[in-house]
């Protein structure tokens, strides 16, 4: 049975390896298509190198957000920049003019500063190019230096989160760093979220993504899949308070399912895409900082819940976050405002 | 008993978010919900400076945790001058806009979520103590920054604002990388634990590394400063001056912060090369604002000349009378925040007003638009330091600093570096009285438009008397002292 115990060794030697070739494939590929898919099993692959070092919650972020979300994304933009694309090599002077015309006087005045400075010298270019080798350079002495520091494992604030987890409303540490302990950072990231949404919002009208009739092997397989996905994602928060889960997890799942129904042709009643849309995206935001608030009042500090109850305002937070982070995603990967 | 501090503190940062949502979800009610946003949040920071005075700095544990397993919030003079002045010139800009975006009401309903989420990260910024929680406060505003940059639409400022978003993505990934290195060596992301937890080594090194190349890249300091002109000619001239005024100080206060709590005692050479930079900036950019043709770029390469004098007090800090370096430099901020703002907002002004801001045509502007000349030239005054301005007073004490360490070079690019801001914006103003051969057509411009530019010049003179004031409240908690216990 010797051989057993190098077994483990073995499958990080493949698992790093693989991420090191795929990671090395998706940035060399000159084609977009292939690299996206190499950047999906990337994510898939890293996924289970956090799994191998006992980080579940990591493992399953990285999987539904860093390969199945940002992929979707990637996806969706690529299939927005190849008619662009296309267009731009028939007539590249047209949409040059339409550029100018379209704006205000003001704005041409105002947009035609920034078009001089595109014209640098070739010396400037060179400069550029040495101070950001530099940076690069300071960047990759860095890494090397954390993976060398790695080698000593720390403990880092493991032994505090336990001590006070009884206090946090939840069993799960991770849950009570990100809702409790850490509160302020999650309600902001999930203000980021809505942040990047208001700026793709502010930049176009949604393209016509998937309005074509839909395949009907991919309609009966949606009206199977999406409320199971739904169901999953409810049992993603409700276990996050004593085991792995939560609202970005969940919300991903969520996400993937407003994907899938609007791929098989589904759209938000006409009535549904104004204002009761955004107050879905911005309910995330807006309960936390409700709760987060209102406590002072009862004489905690900001965003101290007090012990007796945190459990229910947790609870209470990542519902409202999950539906938020879940029509964001969605709405992220339509791509612009309805 | 409601804690101490704790309402102003969550005011400052929750009315700019609170309201950024308000606008989102009502759109057409945005001027209104943003405009009392921006009385409230000024409201707020007016209240702090009291508390400040008599209590001395704040620290809130924010949920009651306390580092380092809780996030703390941290107020001392330096936060409290910062948030006084990002105030004052928000005020400015949000007076301006409703009238700037009547002309173009498709941007309007963005342009208020947008910039009151940008608000809510600054305050955030000036207000934490932690090094995971000011990342984020960094995403926040880089974000809205660049999808701000991008408001304008039109290739040009989609470019200007993609690069910026790029960059400012980078630089905030190369911090994150620094706050990373520090957890796993101290297990403390808290600035004041870090600091008495912090020993000189490779890795301190290759932390302040890291964070300053990514902090130097936001601020655009010289050569960083590439992708500064396009982003913030390009875009609108309301946020032309919020990127100028407000953006580029958030990074350079965690610099700063981070150089006084953590780093200051690290590199000798470093400080050297910082200030060499610094007073390559101050060079550079106000030569090529010289060169240009159009009255925005020239303001924004202006900016790049400017930020070069907040780099100055790094080699001066560590000498005789080193926090008078850091004072000066600091003034220099607020006076440019209030000043660059005002010369934004008439740049806006003016281009409402004649259709196009190329400096050879601007035909009369002084006699057909004078609150709006009157203002620029107010917001030039400062920017050259000229008495009684602010920037004449931040130029006197870094001036004085020099002097008492005999450090002729620098005193001398700070005389320099004002000599050539008079000469580019004389240049305006010579052009403002010359009519052109052409005679061209002219639209009304509003008096808020006008006003707001005006009182925000004002302001940065004002600032020139206000220095029996502001500088008790900077020295509020120390700041620029040397941590008790660590050799300076």
């Amino acid at each position: 049975m010797a051989w057993l115990t190098g077994l483990p060794l073995a499958v990080d030697l493949v698992l790093g390896t693989t991420l090191l070739w795929l990671a090395w494939r998706a940035l060399s590929s000159p084609d977009l298509f292939q690299a996206v898919a190499l950047f999906i099993a990337f994510g898939v692959i890293l996924g289970l190198v956090w799994a191998r070092l006992d980080t579940i919650d990591i493992a399953l972020a990285e999987i539904a957000l860093g390969a199945g979300v940002t992929g979707a994304l990637l996806l969706a933009a690529l299939s927005q920049l190849q008619p662009a694309e296309v267009d731009a090599r028939a007539a590249p002077s047209a949409t040059g003019a339409n550029e100018h015309q379209a704006g205000q006087p003001g704005q041409t005045a105002e947009t035609a500063d920034a078009d001089e400075a595109q014209h640098k010298p070739a010396v400037f270019r060179a400069l550029l190019a040495a101070v950001m080798g530099l940076l690069l350079l300071a960047a990759l002495f860095g890494l090397g230096l954390v993976t060398w520091q790695l080698w000593e494992p720390s403990s880092g604030l493991t032994q505090q989160v336990n001590t006070h987890l009884p206090e946090s409303g939840v069993e799960h540490p991770v849950t009570a760093v990100l809702l409790n302990f850490r509160g302020y950072d999650t309600l902001l990231e999930i203000a980021v979220l809505l942040l990047a949404l208001i700026g793709v919002w502010s930049l176009a009208t949604a393209s016509n993504l998937g309005d074509t009739t839909p395949e009907p092997v991919l309609a009966a397989l949606s009206r199977l899949l999406a409320p199971l996905m739904i169901l999953v994602a409810a049992y993603l928060v409700w276990v996050g308070a004593h085991a792995p889960g939560g609202a970005f997890q969940a919300g991903s799942v969520l996400g993937a399912a407003g994907v899938l129904l609007r791929l098989s042709g589904w759209r938000l009643p006409a009535g549904a895409a104004g204002w009761p849309l955004r107050l879905v995206l911005a309910l995330g935001v807006a309960v936390f900082a409700f709760i987060g608030i209102a406590v002072i009042g009862l004489g905690e500090p900001l965003l101290g819940y007090p012990t007796a109850w945190a459990k229910h305002a947790i609870l209470v937070i990542e519902l409202a976050a999950t539906l938020s982070i879940g029509a964001i995603l969605a709405s992220l990967f339509i791509g612009g405002r309805p | 008993m409601l804690p101490s501090g704790a309402v102003w503190t969550a005011a400052l940062v929750f009315t700019p978010l609170l309201a950024a949502l308000a606008c989102f979800l009502a759109p057409r009610a945005a001027n209104w919900i943003g405009l009392l946003a921006a009385g409230l949040t000024t409201l707020a920071a007016a209240t702090m400076v009291p508390t400040l005075m008599t209590d001395g700095p704040l620290r809130i544990a924010v949920g009651g945790w306390g580092a380092p397993l809780g996030i703390d919030l941290y107020a001392d003079g330096l936060s409290a001058v910062l948030l006084l002045m990002t105030a004052v010139v928000g005020l400015g800009v949000s007076a301006f806009a409703p009238a700037y975006f009547g002309a173009h009401p498709q941007q309007r309903p963005w342009f208020w979520p947008l910039w009151l989420i940008l608000w809510a990260a600054l305050n955030g910024l000036y207000l934490s103590a932690d090094l995971f929680n000011l990342y984020v406060m960094l995403e926040l505003l880089g974000l809205s920054a660049a999808a701000l940059t991008a408001l304008s639409g039109g290739g040009p400022a989609l470019n200007a604002a993609m690069r910026y978003l790029l960059v400012s993505l980078l630089g905030s990934a190369a911090y994150l990388l620094g706050v990373a290195l520090l957890y796993h060596a101290h297990a403390t992301v808290d600035i004041a634990l870090l600091g008495a937890r912090i020993e000189p080594g490779m890795l301190a090194n290759a932390a302040l590394a890291v964070m300053f190349a990514g902090l130097m890249l936001k601020t655009a300091l010289f050569p960083f400063h590439f992708w500064l002109p396009p982003a913030h000619a390009g875009a609108p001239a309301p946020v032309s001056a919020l990127l100028s005024a407000l953006v580029i100080k958030g990074s350079f206060y965690l610099l700063l912060r981070l150089w006084l709590d953590l780093f200051g005692d690290l590199s000798r050479l470093l400080p050297e090369l910082i200030g060499l930079l610094g007073a390559v900036a101050v060079l550079w950019g106000a030569l090529q604002a010289l060169q240009q043709q159009r009255l925005k770029l020239m303001i924004a390469y202006s900016t790049v000349a400017q930020i070069g004098y907040l780099f100055l007090a790094f080699p001066l800090a560590g000498g005789l009378n080193g926090t008078t370096a850091w004072r000066a430099v600091v003034y220099l901020a607020l006076a440019h925040g209030l000043a660059k703002a005002a010369m934004f907002l008439s740049a806006g002004a003016l281009l409402r007003f004649a259709h196009h801001d190329r400096i050879a045509d601007l035909d009369r502007a002084v006699h057909r638009l004078p609150l709006t000349l009157t203002a620029f030239v107010l917001a030039g005054v400062s920017i050259m330091g000229l008495p009684p301005s602010g920037g004449f007073v931040g130029k006197w004490l870094l001036l004085e600093a020099a002097f008492q360490q005999d450090r002729w070079g620098l005193a001398v690019v700070v005389l320099l570096g004002g000599v050539l801001a008079a000469a580019y914006v004389f240049k305006v103003v010579g052009y403002a009285f010359t009519p052109t051969a052409i005679a061209q057509e002219a639209e009304s411009v509003p008096l808020s438009m006008q006003w707001s530019a005006l009182l925000l010049a004002l302001g940065a003179i004002l600032l020139g008397f206000a220095a029996p004031l502001l500088l008790p409240l900077l020295d509020v908690g120390a700041p620029f002292e040397p941590i008790v216990g660590m050799p300076s």
